[in-house]
C-alpha cells in the first residue's frame, strides 16, 4: 500500500470511494475527469450534482500534473519551477524579490484625477476656440465701423452707430474670454505639473514592476535547476518501469516523452491533492497502488479519456 | 506627430499591441514609448490609450525643431562652436569660460 494519505470522493449518487488510490472504474456514475478535477481544485462544498472531494487544496504543481494519461502536455521549465517551490527551493532571489515587493508596498503614486484633468483640457480648448471667433467677430466689426465712418454722409450716422455699439459689445465679450482663457490655461497648466510630477512615481513603480518579473523568472529558472537532477532520476526510473512497453500501453496509447516527463515530475513533486490517472498509465505502472507509491500521491483511477489540464 | 509615452505594464502592454495592429499609424516605437502619425486615426489611437490607462499614459504631440526660430542664436552658435571644439575632452563650463557663450547654469534657467 501507498504512504499517500487517504482522500474521500463523493460521487453525485451518494456513492463514497475513500483511501490513497481511489478507483473509480467500478462506479455506476459516469464522471469526467474535468468534473473530478474541479473538485479537487474547489475543494467542499461543491453542487449537489457534482462529485465532491475530501482532500487537501492542491498547490501549483498539481495542475501542470493533474491528470496523467497518454495525450498530456506539460511545461516542463514551468512544472519543475513549481516543485522546486513546493520542496522549499530557497534561492537568492527571493530576499531580493521580498526588498523589491516592499519598496513596491511602500511606493504611493500621487493621485492626479484624471477626470478634474480632462475637464481643465475641455475648459481650455473651449476658452481658446470662445477667444479665436471673438477675436475675428471684432476684427470684422471694426471694419464695419470704419467702412460706415468713411461713407461720411449725415443720413449714415444712426448706422456708424449700430456698428459702434456692436463693436463695443463684442470687444467687452472678448476681454471677458480672454480672461477666461487664461485662468483656464493656468488651471490646465497647474494640473498637468502635478500630472508630470506623478509620472516620476508611476515610472519608478514600472521599474520595480519590471525588476520583480525579472527576478520571479529567475527564481523560477533557479527553483527548476535544483530539482533537475532528481528529476531526471525519476525519469529514468519511470522509463525503465514502462520499460518492455515501450511505446505503446494498453488499447494502443503511446507512452510519450512528454507523459514520462509528467510522471516523473509527478514522482518528484510532494503532492497531497490527489492526481487523476489513466487507467492504461496505472496498469503500465503495474496497477493503481504500484503507481500511487511510485507517485507518492493520492490517486483517482479511471473516468473518461479526456485529458485535462 | 503624437508621442505616447506609457507609465505602467498594462499600459505598455496595450500600446505594443496598438503598435502590432497598426504599423500604417506608427512612425516610431522605442520600448514603452511611441510616435504615432498626426492624422485622426493616430489622434483616435492616443484617446483610446488615455480612455483606458487614465495617468498611465502620457500624450504629447511634438513639432519639429527649428533652431533658427525655436533657440536664442547665442545658444546655436555656442552649441555649434562647442560641436567644433579643438580638444573632444574639454567640459563645456571650461570651454565657455572667458568667451561670450552662455553659462550652462544660465541656459538651465532660461525657458524657451
Amino acid at each position: 500500500m501507498s504512504d499517500a494519505p487517504a482522500v474521500l470522493v463523493r460521487l453525485p449518487d451518494g456513492s463514497t470511494f475513500e483511501g490513497p488510490v481511489v478507483d473509480l472504474r467500478g462506479a455506476d456514475a459516469d464522471i469526467s475527469p474535468a468534473a473530478i478535477r474541479d473538485a479537487i481544485r474547489t475543494g467542499c462544498p461543491t453542487r449537489p450534482d457534482r462529485p465532491t472531494v475530501h482532500a487537501p487544496l492542491p498547490t501549483r504543481v498539481h495542475r501542470h500534473v493533474c491528470h496523467l494519461a497518454p495525450g498530456i502536455t506539460v511545461d516542463r521549465h514551468a512544472a519543475l519551477a513549481a516543485v522546486g517551490a513546493a520542496r522549499g527551493v530557497d534561492t537568492p532571489h527571493c530576499t531580493d524579490l521580498g526588498g523589491v515587493k516592499q519598496s513596491l508596498r511602500k511606493l504611493s503614486v500621487p493621485t492626479v484625477d484624471s477626470a478634474d484633468l480632462r475637464a481643465a483640457r475641455r475648459r481650455a480648448a473651449a476658452a481658446g476656440s470662445a477667444t479665436e471667433r471673438l477675436r475675428e467677430r471684432v476684427a470684422t466689426l471694426r471694419g464695419r465701423v470704419e467702412a460706415r465712418r468713411d461713407d461720411g454722409t449725415e443720413s449714415r450716422d444712426d448706422g456708424v452707430a449700430e456698428a459702434e455699439a456692436a463693436l463695443s459689445e463684442a470687444t467687452r465679450e472678448l476681454s471677458e474670454a480672454s480672461t477666461e482663457r487664461v485662468a483656464a490655461a493656468q488651471r490646465l497648466a497647474a494640473l498637468e505639473e502635478r500630472a508630470r510630477q506623478a509620472r516620476d512615481t508611476r515610472e519608478n513603480r514600472l521599474r520595480l514592476e519590471d525588476r520583480a518579473e525579472n527576478l520571479r523568472r529567475a527564481r523560477r529558472a533557479t527553483r527548476a535547476d535544483a530539482v533537475e537532477p532528481a528529476f531526471h532520476d525519476a525519469r529514468s526510473r519511470v522509463e525503465s518501469a514502462l520499460n518492455g512497453r515501450s511505446g505503446a500501453l494498453d488499447g494502443g496509447v503511446t507512452a510519450t516523452a512528454t507523459l514520462c516527463d509528467a510522471l516523473a515530475i509527478a514522482a518528484i513533486a510532494p503532492l497531497c491533492a490527489p492526481v487523476i490517472v489513466d487507467p492504461e498509465v496505472a496498469t503500465a505502472l503495474g496497477g493503481p497502488d504500484a503507481t500511487a507509491t511510485r507517485l507518492n500521491a493520492p490517486l483517482v483511477i479511471g473516468c473518461g479519456d479526456t485529458v485535462v489540464r | 506627430m503624437l508621442l505616447v509615452v506609457t507609465y505602467s505594464r498594462r499600459a505598455r502592454e496595450t500600446l505594443r499591441n496598438v503598435c502590432r495592429s497598426h504599423e500604417e499609424t506608427v512612425v516610431r516605437r522605442f520600448g514603452r514609448a511611441a510616435l504615432l502619425r498626426e492624422t485622426e486615426y493616430g489622434a483616435f489611437l492616443a484617446c483610446r490609450l488615455r480612455e483606458r490607462h487614465a495617468g498611465d499614459v502620457q500624450l504629447e504631440r511634438t513639432e519639429p525643431f527649428n533652431e533658427f526660430a525655436d533657440a536664442p542664436d547665442a545658444v546655436r552658435e555656442a552649441a555649434v562652436d562647442y560641436a567644433h571644439r579643438d580638444s573632444p575632452h574639454t567640459p563645456y563650463g571650461r570651454f565657455a569660460a572667458g568667451t561670450d557663450h552662455p553659462d550652462a547654469d544660465d541656459m538651465r534657467g532660461s525657458e524657451l
